[in-house]
């Protein structure tokens, strides 16, 4: 294939500036959406007791459900709950109040507050992953950073088309810097586009499908949309309440009937999951058990019964059902990692670090590729890009990590005096995040991408020493008694400092003895 | 000039890919509402490659000149054959 030369100039342009523009956002979206592919590791992990604990029975969650639809009449309406098991093994309940507010409640805390228990960490990486941690607007903002990643991905292709079997091994070390990380960037770009294609769709799409239904609705459906979608997104059929009570199911019915509607339609398995109860009490009560089937790229399936008889009315089974629901199981399974066995998740944290280190080679890409190599003096947006992108991504690593630590910290506190945990956690990541980007903005880019690297080894490898001493869990002991998560997330810590150690020592030579005449050399 | 391309891509872009999506989420067997979750889906990189696509134009004039016409081809067939019930 044979572009012109202005074509080719147009789309390095596009890639450039669309690159810049999004590559901060994105950054953030990797590092943080690498972490939160555990995101049940992590609330394990950040609650003092929850991993010596025996895991709950069906009857205890059956004693939530009961109690929750007694002291909570809103939620007779409609209500969801975790089942206990692996992932989670206590249950969760949750339901909208007379305000249309979210609700959570445990056996340990049956009224029931805002936020999930014991989920801050985990809730703030993940905010940080869609949103930046801005409420409302981030989310459509990540939205738009989606759609320019998208086009970023399309541009990037379309220069590097023409060469793009060439150079797909060639990494070139050398005194060519600029060639050096072109090719890091190309090869790294290359071999994981189909993951950052996948990434750019359904990232938008779980972004901005609200919004975009509303504008196709009268473009395309004729005002139609709204009336398709419960069919499209959900199992159980809608049926009006009768104001018949009627004497409910219980959880164990539900359960086993699941498993066993399911391994009759030929499932190798059915794990359930979670469900979703409407109408509790009433007649026309119906349950939707949503379950994994292991083996699938949309493992995730459902099977709607009559919540009082536990007859089968409706299912969306991997492997037999419609369009709408596979489409929905495998994009959200995709996005979030959640197939396939273990090494799939440590995969997609490889992957996220790697799509993380790729928006970080752009910006270094972009300075080298505007280097003066014959005076120490280097251009005002070559140094301020320089800064910003030491501030803003080596700063989140350091944020990431003093949230861990504070999270430990904090958890520890509020076993002996009253402390809001979810919002300290929260101030001081973003505090320690604005910090960084002052010191930043401060220092030379070099000296503050070197104190800043070290800062980020030093605050996480402090991760697993504060939950050693917070909770007694020290990844040793945690990995004798067989707690994988607990010690992944210790280990990977201790990893991961070791890796920013490296990066500020390798900062440190080459700002000695690499080439002189750049942001990077002192 | 680049302001001028990507523009075009956003607004009668959006409207060619909504064009498109519908064409062919309308066109295919069976009902509409059978596909409406993977024709959302699609309506997404359609865009994107739409977007990136308006660059291609040598200036902004003719990438709104052909976007636009393109978006209203497509809107414009979309509803006289949804007008007309031969789709569904």
């Amino acid at each position: 294939m044979k572009l012109k030369s202005s074509t080719l100039r147009t789309f390095t342009t596009l890639h450039t500036w669309v690159g810049l523009v999004a590559g901060f956002a994105l950054f953030v979206a990797f590092y943080a959406g690498a972490i939160t592919v555990f995101h049940h590791e992590l609330q394990l992990w950040q609650s003092p007791h929850a991993a010596g604990r025996p895991q709950e029975t069906l009857a205890d969650a059956q004693r939530l459900l009961d109690e929750t639809l007694q002291r909570h009449p809103e939620a007779r309406r409609h209500v969801g709950m975790l089942f206990p098991g692996e992932e989670s093994p206590h249950s969760i309940i949750y339901w909208q109040d007379q305000e249309a507010v979210w609700r959570f409640a445990t056996l340990d805390d049956l009224q029931g507050s805002e936020k999930p228990p014991q989920a801050a960490l985990s809730e703030l990486v993940n905010a940080l992953h869609y949103s930046l941690g801005i409420p409302i607007a981030g989310t459509y903002l990540m939205g738009i950073v989606s759609l320019l990643y998208g086009i970023a991905l399309f541009s990037g292709l379309v220069i590097h088309l023409p060469r793009l079997v060439q150079d797909l091994f060639a990494l070139r070390p050398g005194r060519n810097l600029k060639r050096f990380w072109q090719d890091a960037h190309n090869v790294v770009g290359v071999l994981s586009l189909p993951m950052h294609l996948m990434f750019a769709i359904t990232g938008a799409m779980l972004c901005l499908v609200l919004v975009t239904m509303m504008v196709l609705n009268p473009l395309i459906y004729r005002d139609g949309l709204m009336a398709a979608l419960p069919a499209a997104f959900d199992t159980a059929p809608i049926r009006p309440a009768t104001q018949e009570a009627v004497r409910p199911g219980t959880l164990a019915m539900w359960h086993a009937r699941s498993v066993e509607v399911a391994l009759q339609q030929g499932q190798q398995s059915f794990e359930p999951a979670y469900l979703k109860l409407a109408n509790a009490g009433d007649r026309n009560a119906v349950v939707e058990v949503t379950g994994e089937s292991p083996g699938a790229l949309g493992p995730l399936g459902a099977v709607a019964l009559d919540a009082n008889t536990g007859a089968l009315l409706r299912t969306q089974l991997p492997g037999a059902r419609d369009a709408n629901h596979a489409t929905l199981a495998s994009a959200y399974a995709l996005h979030f990692g959640e197939y396939g066995n273990a090494w799939v998740k440590a995969l997609y944290f490889l992957m996220g670090v790697g799509g993380a280190f790729l928006f970080y080679s752009g910006n270094l890409l972009w300075v080298e590729s505007r280097r003066k190599r014959r005076q120490q003096q280097q251009g005002r947006a070559q140094v301020n890009l320089a800064r910003a992108t030491v501030g803003v991504c080596i700063g989140l690593c350091v944020a990431v990590s003093t949230a861990f630590v504070a999270a430990q910290c904090f958890e520890w506190l509020a076993q002996r005096r009253e402390v809001d945990v979810a919002s300290a956690i929260g101030w001081t990541c973003f505090a320690t995040w604005g910090l960084c980007l002052l010191w930043s903005s401060l220092r030379t880019p070099v000296r503050a991408a070197r104190e800043l690297l070290w800062l980020a080894a030093v605050a996480t490898a402090l991760v697993p020493l504060a939950h050693g001493f917070a909770t007694g869990w020290w990844f040793w002991k945690s990995a004798a008694a067989g707690q994988w998560g607990l010690f992944c997330i210790d280990a990977g810590a201790l990893a991961m400092a070791c890796g920013f150690a490296a990066l500020a020592r390798a900062t440190a030579r080459r700002a000695v003895t690499g080439e002189p005449n750049s942001v990077w050399s002192s | 000039m680049m302001w001028s391309r990507a523009l075009a891509g956003v607004l009668p872009g959006f409207f060619l890919s909504a064009a498109l999506t519908g064409l062919v989420s309308w066109s295919w067997p069976g009902p509409w509402q059978a596909t409406v979750v993977p024709a959302i889906t699609a309506f997404f990189p359609v865009w994107m490659i739409v977007m990136g696509s308006s660059f291609l134009f040598t200036t902004g004039k003719r990438a709104w000149a052909w976007l636009g016409a393109a978006a209203l081809v497509g809107m414009g067939a979309l509803w006289a054959l949804q007008a007309m019930a031969w789709i569904r």
